[in-house]
């Protein structure tokens, strides 16, 4: 424990001195801000919004094959990756025997994801990513359940996000 | 007996005994896929090459017999070498679709790979495809291109389940298991062929995709699927009971069980359970917590004298039908107490290698306990005492696994017009018709005791509990004990398993106008 003595001196008494250094700081932004807007540090957040980076790190986008179906196998690497927990996924039988196994429930719960990004890292299929939205407020707490509907096929993505890697072409080349 | 130094280790064994059993028994590793100590030795899997001093190239181990001054070497370079080369080779048709396979997890070549693995494979040709998501039988799913043709579930079907309905088809790098035509897998022990099968080419039907293995726990106890008592293990999550697999035991099933044996989790799971004490008004049934149940339920037999009987079935520990029996006699001074046996006259049936006919695990100790007591009736003085209608309340012990059970509905016409107080852990629509001022008590079931079952043979085997189910459900002691009127404080315990379905959101809008935040979302 640090002790901090009080300044008691006499000149400190006189506080109007400090108040006009500051104000004059103020003024001096205000000043500058008015002759060059470029350097200003706030934008005006509604209307203007800031660009990220591609490699934010914002709400899951589960990615789709050429048909518009899910690209997860039901693997379960990201939920078992998953620090928070808030992936919730249930595997079913597939009517074709190539596809085998397939998602009929993928849950995140949005409140509990810490979007670090490892499920992203995990899947070996390149089926989850992390994308640029994170202004998605909710009115209840079920609605931060984002379902197959809405990280697959929510309006945003237009009918889906596809990915680059394509299975047909891997299965011909033997993978 | 020879002697044998294996790794610089001299060991004793006996005469006959092969380099890979002489191995296991001294606990040191060996890679290997198709040797299993519950079958024949096939050799083809190439991979337990160990160097025997004195013998210029590598051998196998699972078919090199010991013999008398052998030096045996399984860590030096040239086997290790060999082992990754035959890894290898294993690989070269078999899919990397770990992700997607439900072996995942338990894989032998996974576990192996992970050891000796080349981690740079050089073949460059592609993989041969064969056949995926092939329907054996009403049990099994074969997807041949994952197979590496180890034959342990052909030699399975030829030797212990003698069906003999696979085999091995074609020749080369286009072999493939199979059926032949118009057989399909369908035997009383066809999912032991899922058990022993190391990578992911036989799967079964009703764990597939259901959940993957490295969620799972789990503990050994034994089935109570009927008189002989294998050994089984259980697998569990927080979410419920999943699969059950033979334990090895020596005496009693060795590395096996039967299909049927395999369903028992089901009656376990908390969709199938009665949760609470119920009571049979005239509006309808009425709930209550299980213990107070009990003690209310106490009411019925209080002063009951000739006129109460209870009836077990043998599919409680031993421990519960001792303090049970005791309790009752002490208590109502009456010996009626009666065994329901099910499919009376066939208990004595066997199919020459595990089922047997009498589908209650602990018929011996309900016997012994009652011969301790010297308690000797018939279920026919039972059944002419009720229609004679001597008896006014009956306490029924019912049965957990109720496969074998049709009886129930029977029973339960019978009693009509007496008042019931029936303990059962699982389930059963027939419980709806008992008469008015009836009980039905929730029990715990064979994973959530301690206790003893005694097999057929006499064979007394203690098990442990596995977790808890339903944490308010009582004992079958317990049970007896607060309904004859005996004071006992039951404690609940803490429940392991969550409820699937998550709780809707709270957060309505009166709550949010007076800015209160009641939703709570559970701790971190």
């Amino acid at each position: 424990m640090s002790v901090v003595q009080k300044n008691t001196s006499e000149a400190s008494k006189w506080y109007l001195p400090g108040i006009l250094v500051g104000l004059g700081i103020t003024a001096k932004h205000l000043v500058s801000n008015l002759f060059n807007k470029k350097q200003m540090l706030t934008i005006n957040y509604p209307e203007q919004k800031y660009e990220y980076s591609p490699r934010f790190k914002g709400n899951h986008v589960l990615t789709v094959k050429k048909d518009g179906s899910l690209r997860c196998t039901a693997c379960m690497l990201c939920a078992t990756n998953c620090p928070a927990e808030c992936i919730t996924i249930v595997a079913s039988e597939h009517d074709d025997p190539s596809v085998e196994k397939y998602p009929i429930k993928y849950e995140i719960d949005m409140l509990r994801c810490v979007f670090c990004g490892f499920c992203e890292e995990a899947c070996p299929v390149d089926a989850v990513r992390m994308g640029p939205e994170w202004q998605t407020p909710g009115l209840a707490g079920s609605n931060f359940h984002y379902g197959i509907d809405q990280l697959a096929y929510r309006p945003q993505l237009k009918g889906g996000m596809l990915s680059v890697l394509d299975d047909e072409e891997r299965h011909k080349s033997g993978i | 007996m020879p002697k044998c130094t294996i790794n610089g280790k001299e060991i004793e064994v006996k005469e006959g005994t092969t380099i890979i059993e002489a191995m296991f028994k001294n606990e040191q590793k060996i890679a290997h896929y198709c040797w299993h100590p519950g079958l024949s030795v096939a050799g083809v899997c190439r991979l337990c090459m160990v160097e025997i001093e004195g013998n210029p190239r590598l051998q196998i181990a699972c078919n090199t017999v010991v013999t008398e001054g052998m030096k045996i070497n399984n860590a030096s370079d040239k086997v290790k070498d060999a082992a990754k080369w035959g890894l290898d080779f294993h690989l070269i048709n078999h899919p990397l679709d770990c992700p997607v396979c439900d072996q995942a997890g338990e894989c032998g070549l996974q576990d192996q790979y992970m050891e000796f693995g080349k981690y740079d494979p050089e073949m460059a040709e592609k993989k041969v495809k064969k056949h995926k998501v092939v329907d054996l039988g009403p049990t099994v799913v074969l997807d041949s291109e994952r197979c590496i043709l180890c034959s342990r579930c052909v030699r399975f079907t030829d030797e212990v389940s003698k069906t003999s309905e696979l085999g091995i088809f074609n020749r080369g790098d286009r072999s493939e298991i199979g059926t032949v035509d118009g057989k399909s897998l369908d035997n009383k022990y066809s999912l032991n062929t899922v058990d022993i099968c190391p990578v992911g080419a036989l799967t079964s039907k009703d764990f597939r995709f259901r959940q993957r293995v490295w969620y799972l726990k789990d503990q050994e106890t034994i089935c109570n699927g009927c008189s002989t008592g294998c050994s089984i293990k259980t697998y569990f999550n927080r979410e419920g009971f999943y699969r059950v697999k033979p334990a090895y035991n020596e005496q009693v099933n060795s590395y096996w069980m039967c299909d049927e044996g395999r369903d028992l989790y089901k009656f376990v799971n908390r969709e199938n359970r009665y949760l609470k004490a119920r009571r049979k008004t005239e509006a309808g049934w009425e709930e209550m917590i299980p213990g107070a149940g009990a003690k209310e339920a106490s009411a019925l037999v209080k002063g009951q004298g000739d006129s109460l009987a209870l009836v077990l079935t043998g599919q409680y520990t031993v421990e519960e039908f001792e303090t049970a029996v005791a309790s009752f006699v002490q208590e109502t001074k009456s010996k009626q107490v009666y065994h329901w046996q099910n499919h009376a006259g066939k208990e004595n049936d066997f199919d020459g290698f595990l089922i047997r006919g009498d589908k209650n695990p602990n018929t011996a100790g309900l016997k012994k306990v009652l011969s301790k007591h010297g308690i000797a009736t018939s279920w026919h003085e039972f059944q002419s005492a009720i229609s004679s209608g001597k008896l006014k309340t009956v306490i029924v012990a019912g049965p957990e696994n109720q496969m074998h059970y049709q009886e129930i509905d029977t029973l339960v016409k019978t009693l009509a017009k007496t008042k019931v107080i029936w303990m059962q852990s699982a389930k059963n629509a027939s419980l709806e018709a008992l008469s008015v001022g009836s009980w039905i008590l929730p029990m715990k079931s064979y994973v959530e005791k301690d206790g003893t079952f005694i097999n057929y043979a006499g064979l007394e085997r203690k098990f442990k509990k596995v977790t808890t189910v339903v944490s308010e459900a009582l004992t079958l002691a317990e049970g007896v004990q607060l309904v004859v009127g005996q004071n006992l404080m039951v404690k609940p315990e803490t429940n392991a398993f969550i409820e699937t379905a998550r709780r809707q959101d709270q957060v309505m809008l009166e709550h949010r106008k007076k800015n209160e935040f009641v939703f709570k979302r559970g701790s971190l």
